[in-house]
């Protein structure tokens, strides 16, 4: 196998894949990315027998043929190379060589017969689903993956698709947050999953805002074709608990108010939140909104916001830092902030299929 | 989880007699729930109490709260378990843990046991099964040997008998996860017996059937150890998260824990959060748990609280068995009279037959002259005095006793308690107590009939002696000595 490459269009193509790669693994395979040159130029694949993500690169190939090298020695080789062009020759035993200007490097890769195919995913049902639509979905909601181990039902995104609707949820018990999209399927599609929080890190980076993407479903795994490039998932099996529960049916008093200027006071007034309470107080009066903090060995702090507020005066302690994550997700203009009273969780919707509950934070005063 | 732990410590006794003294459970449920209502808002309560039910668990002292859905119990474990402390506490007047329970489907056994990994392989996997048994079984071996397990310790190379026949079933179901109500397994056994061979193959059959299983697996010594290590350097945090992350523990040799009390307490938490998340644990122990001195009673009655299993001294067909086992290991071949002669002679300890047998085997295979009977009791003459001399009797204890402080055997049983007469009769008990299985009755019984309270006492009091009194120290260990050899 010979190819040459441009040493951009090689880093990018392995930048691309080298992150579902860990650095610990059992197997020295799975630190391996898969080469295989042909006519039409490189595809790159790497698997971490969870995940395995697959992208190609253009190249001028010589003479085809495959193996597996170690990818993020080769990514830091690349690197580092002196000049914008790289010739890469590998010979029956799988040593590669890199040459370029006047540097040279020999690398010892593994054979491709043992690197794990990517599972096929003929026969799967398919979807078509705008990237942006995704991107942004999974923009909204991942913030809210759990990361506690023990609930590995929540270590991932539950992805519905449900009368004619494309769903998003992500949940760790203190907040949930929830993107509802209007979707073309057939109606024999309908079903549900989960994706795992490795999968949707993976999707994110590799998501554009223009074209569609086909996303193909086997019983246990899933596939995103993104262009030239395929990402493809095991499913964390289990049943999604019923996230429905948590949504308060009715909420009494709704208050409107810019994005920004939310977030921006949240994040500045959130300095002075004591570390063991890690709460700002928001305080509504008409049409004013109070966001305070304070620490008691530290100091206090306070800012004042205008808002649309109508309802009752009363007063509510959340997270600030959960109070933000939805804030700096989103790209709505203002944002509705619909409360029951100081018990019950609040919840932010945007115009459109957008919904975060969060708990509130107890106020000891 | 956290906020469990510190519930904890309230004492769990008081529990099931608060129950009694309140009234029947339903009269308990429905005050704490009066006082939930007032807690939270409207709202919250009928979405997350109101079906709720009270379990009674009087047997590990908690409160179990029965919900319908697994919304239901993240929901509440994560918001609401300070409220339903304080409920418990404020409302039917009952320091207690509370659990959450998923009712009906015990939340569903199957999805847990695919959970990551997934042991219906996919495609990926099966590959890599097939095309690379061998780099996959090296991997797992060099894992098992970084945890502290012995390869060699699985199922198939088990030999069961009458003596571990349940105790190996036991263990069979907990490794395939069908074993799901017996939590914890407690298996306990003298030394040499297969404690740890059984323990090592759960987590051998854990791993392989999924490989990414979080399978923590140390004795009692290392987690002491780890624990004082994370006391020092301040990082406990990282410690608690360490264990109380994993898929299954498994501990051997817990009779370690006995006497460290802080270990103890950091213990009992690990081990009630991982119960709380119906995380298996497995113990393995030298004695049965009611018979570890020093080990606080919550512990023990939460060892208790699962499924205790025992492995006994194997009978003559499985010593035989089990020799047989590893001459086909060995590729050695042995008279069957042989083995017959050293299964005999060699009763009590597995580890030691396999000893025995390496010693024959190799004498044989070194000096290629026939075997004879004579011959194997040449070699192994020392492990049979040892044999022999191994079962320690009270009698024997208390013999030593009155030749060291010149005493007739009388004295050891009769009701006269000058001081000289009846110290040297608490030593000869404590020291029953510690170098024999005989329970404490037993011991009172064979001192004249004196009940166990007195042989408690007679302990205690030896144990404050050797503290304060060298000389006293200096006679114990010169007895034990010359009862050991």
């Amino acid at each position: 196998m010979k190819f040459q490459i441009a040493k951009e269009a090689f880093l990018d193509g392995l930048q691309q894949v080298q992150h579902v790669v860990s650095s610990r693994t059992t197997l020295p395979i799975l630190s391996n990315v898969l080469i295989e040159a042909s006519e039409s130029g490189l595809r790159l694949t790497t698997t971490d027998l969870d995940v395995g993500v697959s992208g190609t690169a253009e190249a001028e190939v010589s003479k085809t043929g495959s193996t597996t090298l170690p990818v993020k020695r080769l990514v830091n080789i690349i690197r580092e190379l002196p000049s914008a062009e790289v010739e890469v020759s590998v010979d029956s035993k799988n040593v590669a060589s890199i040459k370029s200007g006047p540097s040279f490097f020999k690398i010892i890769g593994l054979p491709d017969t043992e690197f794990p195919p990517l599972a096929d995913f003929q026969d799967a049902k398919e979807y078509q689903i705008p990237q942006n639509l995704l991107r942004d979905g999974l923009k909204k909601t991942s913030y809210a993956i759990s990361t506690d181990e023990t609930r590995y039902v929540l270590n991932g995104i539950f992805t519905s698709f449900k009368e004619g609707k494309l769903t998003l949820v992500a949940t760790d018990g203190r907040r949930l947050a929830m993107v509802d999209n209007d979707l073309e399927f057939p109606a024999s599609h309908e079903t549900d999953f989960i994706i795992p929080t490795k999968a949707v890190q993976e999707l994110q980076r590799l998501l554009n805002s223009e074209g569609d993407l086909t996303l193909r479903l086997s019983d246990n795994q899933v596939c995103f074709e993104i262009g030239s490039s395929i990402i493809v998932s095991k499913l964390i099996e289990g049943n999604y608990p019923n996230y429905r529960q948590v949504i308060p049916a009715e909420t009494k008093e709704r208050l409107t108010v810019g994005r920004e200027a939310l977030l921006e006071t949240v994040r500045r007034v959130s300095l002075l939140s004591s570390e063991k309470s890690n709460s700002v107080k928001l305080s509504f009066g008409a049409n004013e909104l109070g966001v305070a903090a304070n620490s008691p060995d530290i100091g206090e702090a306070n800012e004042s916001v205008e808002v649309k507020y109508d309802g009752k005066e009363f007063a509510i302690a959340f997270n600030p830092d959960f109070l933000q994550a939805p804030l700096r997700a989103l790209d709505d203009e203002n944002v509705h902030l619909d409360l029951i009273d100081e018990m019950s969780p609040g919840v932010l919707r945007t115009e459109d299929a957008f919904l975060y509950v969060l708990m509130p934070m107890r106020v000891t005063s | 989880m956290k906020n469990e732990q510190d519930g904890g410590r309230s004492k769990e006794k008081e529990t099931s007699a608060a129950v009694d003294a309140a009234g029947s459970s339903n009269e308990v449920w429905e005050k704490v729930k009066n006082k939930l209502n007032e807690y939270l808002s409207a709202d919250a309560f009928s979405r997350w109490f109101k079906n709720a039910e009270l379990i009674e668990d009087d047997e590990r002292g908690a409160a179990v709260i029965g919900v319908n859905s697994d919304m239901q119990q993240i929901w509440i474990e994560t918001n609401y378990m300070d409220e339903v402390r304080a409920a418990f506490a404020e409302g039917a007047g009952i320091h207690t843990q509370a659990f959450i329970r998923v009712l009906g489907e015990e939340v569903a056994p199957s999805v847990k046991k695919v959970a990551r990994g997934s042991a219906s392989a996919s495609d990926q996997v099966k590959v890599v099964k097939q095309d690379e048994e061998s780099p996959k079984t090296v991997a797992l071996e060099r894992k098992l040997k970084k945890m502290g397990i012995n390869p060699e310790f699985n199922f198939e190379s088990f030999v069961v008998g009458d003596n571990s026949q349940f105790a190996h079933a036991a263990c069979s179901a907990v490794a395939s996860g069908e074993g799901r109500s017996f939590n914890p397994l407690f298996i306990h056994g003298r030394a040499g017996l297969g404690k740890t061979h059984l323990m090592s193959s759960i987590a051998q059959q854990l791993l392989i059937s999924d490989p990414k299983a979080k399978v923590v697996f140390l004795t009692a010594e290392q987690f002491a150890n780890e624990f004082i290590e994370a006391v020092r350097k301040g990082n406990l945090d990282s410690f608690r998260k360490s264990y109380r992350t994993a898929d299954i523990m498994l501990i051997d040799d817990i009779q370690f824990l006995a006497g460290k009390e802080r270990t103890q307490d950091e213990f009992f938490h690990t081990f009630s959060g991982l119960l709380n998340t119906q995380t298996q644990l497995v113990l393995t122990c030298d004695r049965p748990a009611h018979e570890i001195q020093q080990l606080e009673p919550r512990l023990v009655s939460r060892f208790e609280s699962g499924l205790t299993v025992e492995l006994q001294t194997p009978g003559f067909e499985t010593r035989v068995a089990i020799l047989q086992r590893k001459m086909d290991q060995w590729n050695v071949v042995l008279e069957d009279e042989v083995i017959f002669h050293i299964a005999n002679l060699i009763q009590s300890n597995v580890r030691r037959l396999e000893g025995a047998l390496t010693r024959v085997a190799s004498f044989s295979f070194l000096s290629s002259e026939e075997m004879t009977i004579a011959k194997v009791d040449d070699l192994l003459r020392d492990l049979i005095r040892d044999e022999n001399s191994r079962q320690i009797t009270v009698d024997a204890i208390q013999k030593a006793v009155c030749e060291q402080y010149d005493l007739s055997l009388a004295d050891m049983s009769s009701r006269r308690r000058p001081a000289s007469i009846a110290f040297p009769r608490q030593i000869a008990m404590a020291l029953s107590r510690q170098l024999t299985n005989h329970s404490l009755v037993e011991i009172g019984e064979a001192f004249g009939r004196r009940d166990h309270g007195t042989v408690i006492h007679a302990c205690k009091r030896v144990e404050q002696e050797i503290e304060v009194n060298t000389e006293v120290k200096a006679v114990v260990e010169k007895l034990i000595a010359v009862l050991q050899r």
